[in-house]
C-alpha cells in the first residue's frame, strides 16, 4: 500500500509537468481558433471567448486561399507518387551494392538532401521558363519530383537493404528477371517503407514555400503556402480571416498527421536517422 | 574474391540496373549539378534574371557583398541561429523525452500533442505567431498587461534589437517536437539493464543520466545536432512570413538576403553570390554530420 502511495507521489509531478507542457503546445492553436470565429469587435480582447461563434472568417477566407488549397493538392498528390515512385526505383539497384560504392551514394544522397536549397533557385527560375514550365502545376510536379530524389532514394535504399538478399537470389534461380522480381515481389512486401516515404513527402510537399514562391506567380498554380505567406505579410492584416485561412491550411497535414501518426513517426526517423 | 564466370541469371542485371537509374540520375544532374555550377558561374556576372544579357564582372559582386553591413548581419543571424538550434530544441527536446519515459500510462497521448506542431507549414507557424506578438492585443502582450507587467511588453517583431529572438521563440515551438521524437525513439532503444545496474551500484538518477544513459543515447544527439545545423543554414520559410527579414533587415537570414536581392531587385549576380556564401557556410556546418553519418553507414551500423 505504501509503495502504491510513493509510487503515485513520485508520479503525479511527472504527470502535472507533462500535461502544463501540453497545454503550452496547444494554447497557439487554440488562440487562433478562438480568434477565427470572433467578430473585428471582439478580436481586440485575446483571452474572450466569442459571445457567438460565427463563420464569417472562414468564408472570407476561404475566398482567399480556396484556389490555391485547391492547388497544394493537385501538386501534393501527383507529386508524392512521382517521388516515392522515382525514389523506389532508384533505390532497388543501389540496395544491392556493397563497400566503397555503398559509401560514395551515401555521400552523394546525404549531400543533396542536406543542400540548402536557395542554391538552385535562381537557375531553375531560368529552367522553368525555359520549359514552359514557369507558373505550372505539372512543373512543380517535376521539381518535386527531382528534388525528392536523394530523400525518396535514401529511405528506400535503406528499407529495400532490411529484406533479405536471399529472397533476391532465390527469385532470380527461379528465372524471375530483377525487373519482375521488383515489381511483384519487392514492391508489394515494402508497403510500410512506401507508406512512410509517401507521408513525410506529403508533409514536406504541402509545407513547401521556397520552391513555390520562385516557380509560380499566379492563381493558376500558386500553392496555399505562398498565398498565406503574403497575407501574414500584408501591411493590414485582418487577424480573424488570417487564422481562419492558417487553420485550414493546416487541416490536410494535421489529420494526416492523426490517421497515420505511427507512420508519420517511423518516416520521421527513417529520413534521418539511418 | 576470385572471378567467377557470372551465372546465367547475373547476365543482363547490369542493364536493368541501369535503366532504373536513368531518370533519377538525369534528373539529379539536370536539377542539382547544373544547377550549383550555374550558380557559381553567375555569381561573377551581371544579370536581371530575364535578359539574355549577362556581364562578367570578375569578383566585383562578392567584394560589394564584403563591404555590406546587411550582408555580415545576416550571416551574424545564421550563427545565431545555428547556436539556437543546437543547443535549445534539441535540450528541451530531451527534457520532454526524459519526461515521458518512465510514463506508465498517457504517453501516446502526450507524444502526439508535442509532435504536432512540427506537421504543420513554416508559414502557418509564423502566422499564428504573428498573431501571437501583435503588439497591443496579441497574446503575449495581453498576458503580460493581464499581470501587471504591460509596461515591460516589448515590440516583440517590431524591435530590431530584439526581432530574431522574437522568431526563435516561434521556431522552437514548431521544431521541438523533431528533436522530442528522436530522443524518445532514442531512448527506447536503450538497454535497460545498463542503467539498471548503475543504480544498483549506488549511481543517483542525475548520475545515472550523465554518466549512462545520456552517452548511450549519442547516436540520437549526433541526429539532432546534425539535423539542427542544417535547419540553421537553410532556414527561410518562418522568417520570410513573421518578418521578411525586417524591421530594417535585422532578422535577416543568408537565405532571406538572398531571396530578396534575387526576386525582389533582379540582381542575379549579388544573389548568386550570397548563394555561394550560403553554400560554403551550409559546408562547413554540415560537412561534419555527412561524414559522420556515412561512415557510420560504412561501418555497417543501419
Amino acid at each position: 500500500m505504501s509503495s502504491r502511495l510513493s509510487h503515485i507521489a513520485v508520479r503525479s509531478p511527472r504527470y502535472a509537468a507533462a500535461a502544463v507542457i501540453a497545454l503550452l503546445f496547444v494554447v497557439p492553436i487554440l488562440v487562433a481558433l478562438n480568434t477565427s470565429l470572433k467578430t473585428p469587435a471582439e478580436i481586440v480582447d485575446v483571452f474572450a471567448l466569442p459571445s457567438a461563434p460565427q463563420l464569417e472568417n472562414y468564408r472570407i477566407a476561404w475566398a482567399q486561399i480556396g484556389r490555391s488549397f485547391l492547388n497544394s493538392a493537385a501538386i501534393t498528390i501527383p507529386g508524392v507518387m512521382f517521388s516515392v515512385a522515382i525514389g523506389a526505383v532508384a533505390a532497388f539497384p543501389l540496395a544491392q551494392m556493397k563497400g566503397r560504392a555503398n559509401r560514395v551514394i551515401y555521400f552523394i544522397l546525404l549531400t543533396g538532401m542536406l543542400v540548402p536549397y536557395q542554391i538552385v533557385q535562381i537557375p531553375l527560375f531560368s529552367l522553368m521558363r525555359q520549359l514552359g514550365l514557369y507558373n505550372t502545376i505539372p512543373g512543380m510536379w517535376l521539381v518535386h519530383a527531382a528534388y525528392g530524389v536523394p530523400i525518396c532514394t535514401f529511405f528506400m535504399r535503406n528499407f529495400f537493404a532490411s529484406v533479405p538478399r536471399s529472397l533476391f537470389e532465390a527469385a532470380l534461380l527461379d528465372g524471375c528477371g530483377p525487373a519482375r522480381y521488383f515489381f511483384s515481389v519487392l514492391l508489394p512486401a515494402s508497403t510500410s517503407g512506401l507508406s512512410a516515404l509517401a507521408i513525410i513527402q506529403s508533409r514536406a510537399i504541402w509545407n513547401d514555400l521556397l520552391f513555390a514562391m520562385t516557380l509560380t506567380n499566379s492563381q493558376d498554380a500558386r500553392p496555399v503556402t505562398v498565398e498565406l505567406s503574403a497575407l501574414t505579410s500584408s501591411l493590414q492584416i485582418q487577424y480573424g480571416p488570417l487564422m481562419a485561412a492558417t487553420l485550414l491550411s493546416i487541416v490536410p497535414v494535421v489529420v494526416a498527421y492523426l490517421l497515420f501518426q505511427k507512420a508519420f513517426v517511423r518516416g520521421m526517423l527513417g529520413g534521418s536517422s539511418k | 574474391m576470385a572471378k567467377e564466370k557470372p551465372a546465367p541469371y547475373e547476365r543482363g542485371i547490369w542493364v536493368v540496373y541501369l535503366l532504373f537509374l536513368a531518370l533519377p540520375v538525369a534528373f539529379f544532374l539536370v536539377f542539382y549539378v547544373y544547377p550549383v555550377i550555374d550558380t557559381v558561374l553567375t555569381s561573377f556576372q551581371r544579370w536581371n534574371g530575364l535578359s539574355p544579357r549577362r556581364v562578367d564582372v570578375g569578383w566585383r559582386n562578392y567584394l560589394a557583398l564584403f563591404d555590406d553591413g546587411r550582408f555580415w548581419n545576416s550571416l551574424l543571424n545564421n550563427v545565431r541561429w545555428l547556436v539556437f538550434y543546437l543547443f535549445v530544441p534539441n535540450a528541451v527536446g530531451l527534457g520532454l523525452a526524459l519526461l515521458l519515459d518512465r510514463m506508465t500510462k498517457g504517453q501516446s497521448f502526450f507524444k502526439i500533442i508535442y509532435f504536432l506542431p512540427y506537421t504543420i507549414p513554416p508559414v502557418a507557424v509564423a502566422a499564428i505567431w504573428r498573431w501571437l506578438y501583435e503588439p497591443n492585443a496579441g497574446l503575449l502582450t495581453s498576458t503580460l498587461s493581464a499581470v501587471g507587467l504591460g509596461a515591460l511588453a516589448p515590440n516583440w517583431l517590431g524591435d530590431p534589437a530584439i526581432s530574431t529572438y522574437s522568431v526563435m521563440g516561434a521556431a522552437l515551438w514548431w521544431s521541438v517536437g523533431f528533436s522530442f521524437i528522436v530522443y524518445y525513439a532514442g531512448l527506447k532503444n536503450l538497454p535497460q539493464e545498463c542503467i539498471e545496474a548503475a543504480r544498483i551500484d549506488g549511481a543517483n538518477a542525475w548520475q545515472a543520466f550523465w554518466k549512462v544513459t545520456f552517452p548511450l543515447l549519442w547516436p540520437s544527439t549526433a541526429i539532432a545536432l546534425g539535423m539542427s545545423s542544417v535547419d540553421a543554414m537553410r532556414l527561410f520559410d518562418i522568417v520570410w512570413a513573421m518578418t521578411g527579414g525586417g524591421p530594417a533587415y535585422s532578422s535577416d537570414v543568408l537565405a532571406t538576403q538572398m531571396y530578396d536581392v534575387a526576386f525582389g531587385r533582379l540582381n542575379m549576380g549579388e544573389a548568386s553570390a550570397i548563394a555561394v556564401c550560403l553554400l560554403v557556410a551550409a559546408a562547413i556546418v554540415v560537412m561534419p554530420f555527412i561524414v559522420f553519418m556515412s561512415r557510420r553507414v560504412a561501418r555497417g551500423v543501419e
